[in-house]
């Protein structure tokens, strides 16, 4: 069976290039475009991996990742924060997650797959 | 004064010798007279002719002069004797007419003696004082008499100043003008100050009291007060200048006796919108905010023991109009008026605080808008550069050609730079905030410049060589060093032409403890001019555009100037327009704390 990546992201353009990068990579992607739908998501049907936006509305890749970690079931799901912000590195320092990485927008086709085989083999 | 003789070993006046002359002539004229009168029996009529030498000897020599009546009385008796023996009576009357002329004698030299020791007791008053004493006539002004102290004080000699009128002693003709006004308003004067002129032009400050003796004469005392005037003088100057100072010092000047105001100066006065009359015996702590008086309180008990050393601490105050206002402060023991006091300086820091403030605010501001910027920007990029990935990654299921790719290809490299543009951006406004951190470790310096050589991909481009030991190891941070060389070695590159020719060469600096990490190149040089701009952001050489146009931005060296300066060391450059420029990088090799690189 096909890993399923859970991309959030409010940005309709990277959204539909996510769709189509992920295919080829070889997985199967679940497009959601706020926080809340994907927490819903998430907590019903984990994914293998999630891409994760910092700005976004009602609430921020960071409110997210808080909720989500909230859920014990889900502390080691892994998560790519996928984010155009600066300072990035700063606030992963502060919460400290080792099922937590990162991908500075824009992002290479190749530098998308090496940070997603990554981010899965850490899990395994 | 008088001419005088020696004789005898002795100073005779001429006076004395005409004196004695007479005296002793007269004498012996007398004698002569009686014995002629007496040898003639023409009676005794001529014997008050020995008053004339004795009174006369007397007077002028009282104790000589009593010799003198001795001698005169016995030259007389005998001569009688002889004359009028036996008879009794004339014996008698002859005795009493000797012995008179003893008593006369007697009485003109005590009072004689009497009017000297007096006189001689005024003269030596006279001589001898301390101060100075001047006689001059009111209507010439001619200086009748004067006393040694006038002579030594004003430097001339006393036939000079008899030569000269009282009021040509004066300074200046105002000095003049003002004691013809004292002299003519009354007629007693004590204590009158003014400046005489001394030989040598110099002025003298003089006190002055004269009353007048006799009609037309005038006796002045004369005192010299002139190192007192000058010290009164200098200490007035000093007390000028130093108020002076504090009125016009832009710090606030506090005098505290007991907590009390003794003095504030215009700067305090205005800080704290009191009036000078409103603050003098205000009890400072009420001007202290109420939440730093416990603290200034303390630091006043104890630094006021403490002596000189001042220090300055940070105090809210408030002002009569209630406003809170903030002053550095600092205090130093001293004694004011006699008494220990306190000496506040003050500085009104509000402004420079809200300034603090408002600078901090502004950096924040301008940060969060470079980030939200930066976001926008890279956002759109990233369908671009994932789009184009996607069409030269799989060209057949796109139907790229070999030709489209291409274009594509070049593409993708725009948005690659466009993105690195935005990074540096970023990464510049960041270390402008002080937000990075370094992280030292021990890095091999060989190992270093081999790694960025080769990630680079620099041999390719020209004549490369390493010039490093192989054991010597820096403590920096490696990635952000690694930035620096890197961007050195790109402008290396961009800026030359081929045949290339880069050397990059370590030192050690014994003298300044630092390693020195050196790129050189054989390309288009720097001008001087350009010096001292090539680190300022976006300021790409404009020798740049003389050259193919290199993959560079301008903020590159911007970058690396604020890496090395977190790390405590500084760039240089050497470079010869046409020949090359070599940039040296160096490192102190003990660097700063880790903690503080970061900071800067």
């Amino acid at each position: 069976m096909t890993k399923r990546i859970l991309v959030v992201e409010d940005d309709e353009p990277i959204l539909d290039l996510m769709d189509l990068l992920i295919r080829r990579l070889g997985y199967e992607p679940v497009l959601l475009s706020n926080g809340p739908d994907a927490l819903r998501y998430a907590k019903n049907d984990p994914p293998a991996l999630i891409l994760l936006d910092i700005m976004m509305t009602p609430i921020s890749g960071w409110e997210f990742l808080e909720k989500l970690r909230a859920e014990p079931s889900l502390k080691t799901l892994p998560v790519i924060i996928f984010s155009a912000s600066p300072s990035v590195e700063e606030k992963m320092a502060s919460i400290n997650d080792p099922f937590l990485g990162v991908l500075h927008k824009p992002v290479s086709f190749v530098e998308l797959r090496t940070g997603i085989e990554q981010a899965l083999k850490k899990q395994d | 004064m008088d001419r005088t003789v020696q004789v005898l070993g002795r100073q005779i006046s001429h006076t004395d010798i005409v004196r004695v002359f007479v005296i002793l002539s007269l004498s012996l004229c007398c004698i002569l007279i009686t014995a002629i009168s007496l040898a003639q029996q023409t009676g005794a009529v001529y014997t008050q002719l020995f008053y004339f030498p004795i009174i006369y000897g007397t007077y002028f020599y009282p104790r000589k002069g009593l010799y003198l009546s001795g001698a005169c009385a016995l030259a007389y008796e005998v001569l009688s004797y002889y004359y009028v023996y036996p008879n009794p009576v004339d014996l008698i009357s002859t005795t009493a007419q000797a012995i008179l002329f003893i008593l006369v004698a007697v009485v003109v030299a005590y009072f004689t003696e009497k009017v000297n020791t007096s006189e001689a007791r005024y003269r030596s008053i006279f001589e001898s004082s301390l101060m100075g004493i001047i006689l001059f006539d009111q209507n010439s002004f001619a200086i009748k008499l004067t006393n040694t102290c006038v002579e030594d004080m004003l430097g001339y000699t006393e036939e000079e100043l008899r030569s000269k009128t009282f009021t040509s002693l004066f300074s200046t003709p105002e000095e003049q003008r003002v004691f013809f006004e004292r002299l003519g308003s009354s007629a007693d004067i004590t204590n009158f100050q003014t400046r005489f002129k001394k030989k040598d032009d110099e002025p003298l400050w003089v006190t002055l009291s004269w009353r007048r003796v006799t009609e037309n004469m005038v006796s002045t005392s004369i005192i010299d007060i002139n190192s007192r005037k000058l010290a009164e003088q200098a200490a007035e100057e000093s007390a000028a200048r130093y108020r002076q100072v504090t009125e016009n010092s832009p710090t606030g000047i506090v005098i505290l006796r007991d907590q009390k105001i003794e003095y504030s100066n215009p700067a305090f006065t205005q800080l704290s919108g009191y009036s000078p009359a409103e603050l003098t015996g205000k009890d400072f702590l009420t001007l202290v905010h109420d939440e730093d008086r416990a603290e200034f309180f303390r630091f006043i008990s104890t630094d006021g023991g403490k002596g000189d050393q001042p220090d300055i601490r940070e105090c809210r105050f408030i002002t009569k109009t209630g406003d809170t206002r903030l002053g550095a402060l600092f205090f130093t023991s001293i004694v004011h008026r006699g008494v220990p006091a306190l000496l506040i300086n003050l500085v009104d820091t509000t402004e420079r605080q809200q300034l603090k403030e408002r600078i901090q605010k502004d950096t924040e501001l301008r940060h969060g808008i470079i980030s939200t910027v930066a976001h926008e920007l890279r956002t759109p990029l990233q369908p671009i550069m994932g789009y184009l990935n996607l069409l030269t990654q799989d060209p057949k299921t796109y139907g790229v050609t070999e030709e489209t790719r291409a274009i594509l290809d070049r593409c993708a490299k725009s948005v690659d730079r466009e993105s690195q543009i935005i990074n540096q951006m970023l990464e510049l406004s960041v270390l402008d905030a002080g937000k990075i951190p370094l992280t030292y470790s021990q890095v091999n310096v060989r190992d270093l410049l081999t790694t960025i050589v080769s990630t680079g991909g620099y041999a390719s481009k020209g004549d490369l060589t390493i010039d490093a030991p192989e054991e010597t190891v820096m403590e920096i941070d490696e990635s952000k060093i690694s930035v620096v060389i890197d961007s050195m070695l790109s402008n290396a590159v961009n800026y030359s032409k081929p045949p290339r020719k880069i050397r990059v060469s370590y030192q050690f600096s014994n003298a300044e403890q630092m390693h020195r990490i050196s790129i050189q190149d054989n390309g288009v040089g720097i001008t001087n001019s350009q010096l001292d701009e090539i680190f300022e952001p976006f300021n790409l050489p404009a020798a740049g555009s003389q050259v193919r146009k290199p993959d560079r931005v301008g903020l590159s060296l911007s970058i690396a100037k604020k890496y090395i300066q977190m790390h405590g060391g500084y760039i240089s450059v050497d470079s010869i327009v046409n020949l090359g420029s070599t940039f040296t990088i160096h490192l102190p090799k003990i660097p700063p704390k880790a903690a503080e690189g970061g900071q800067q």
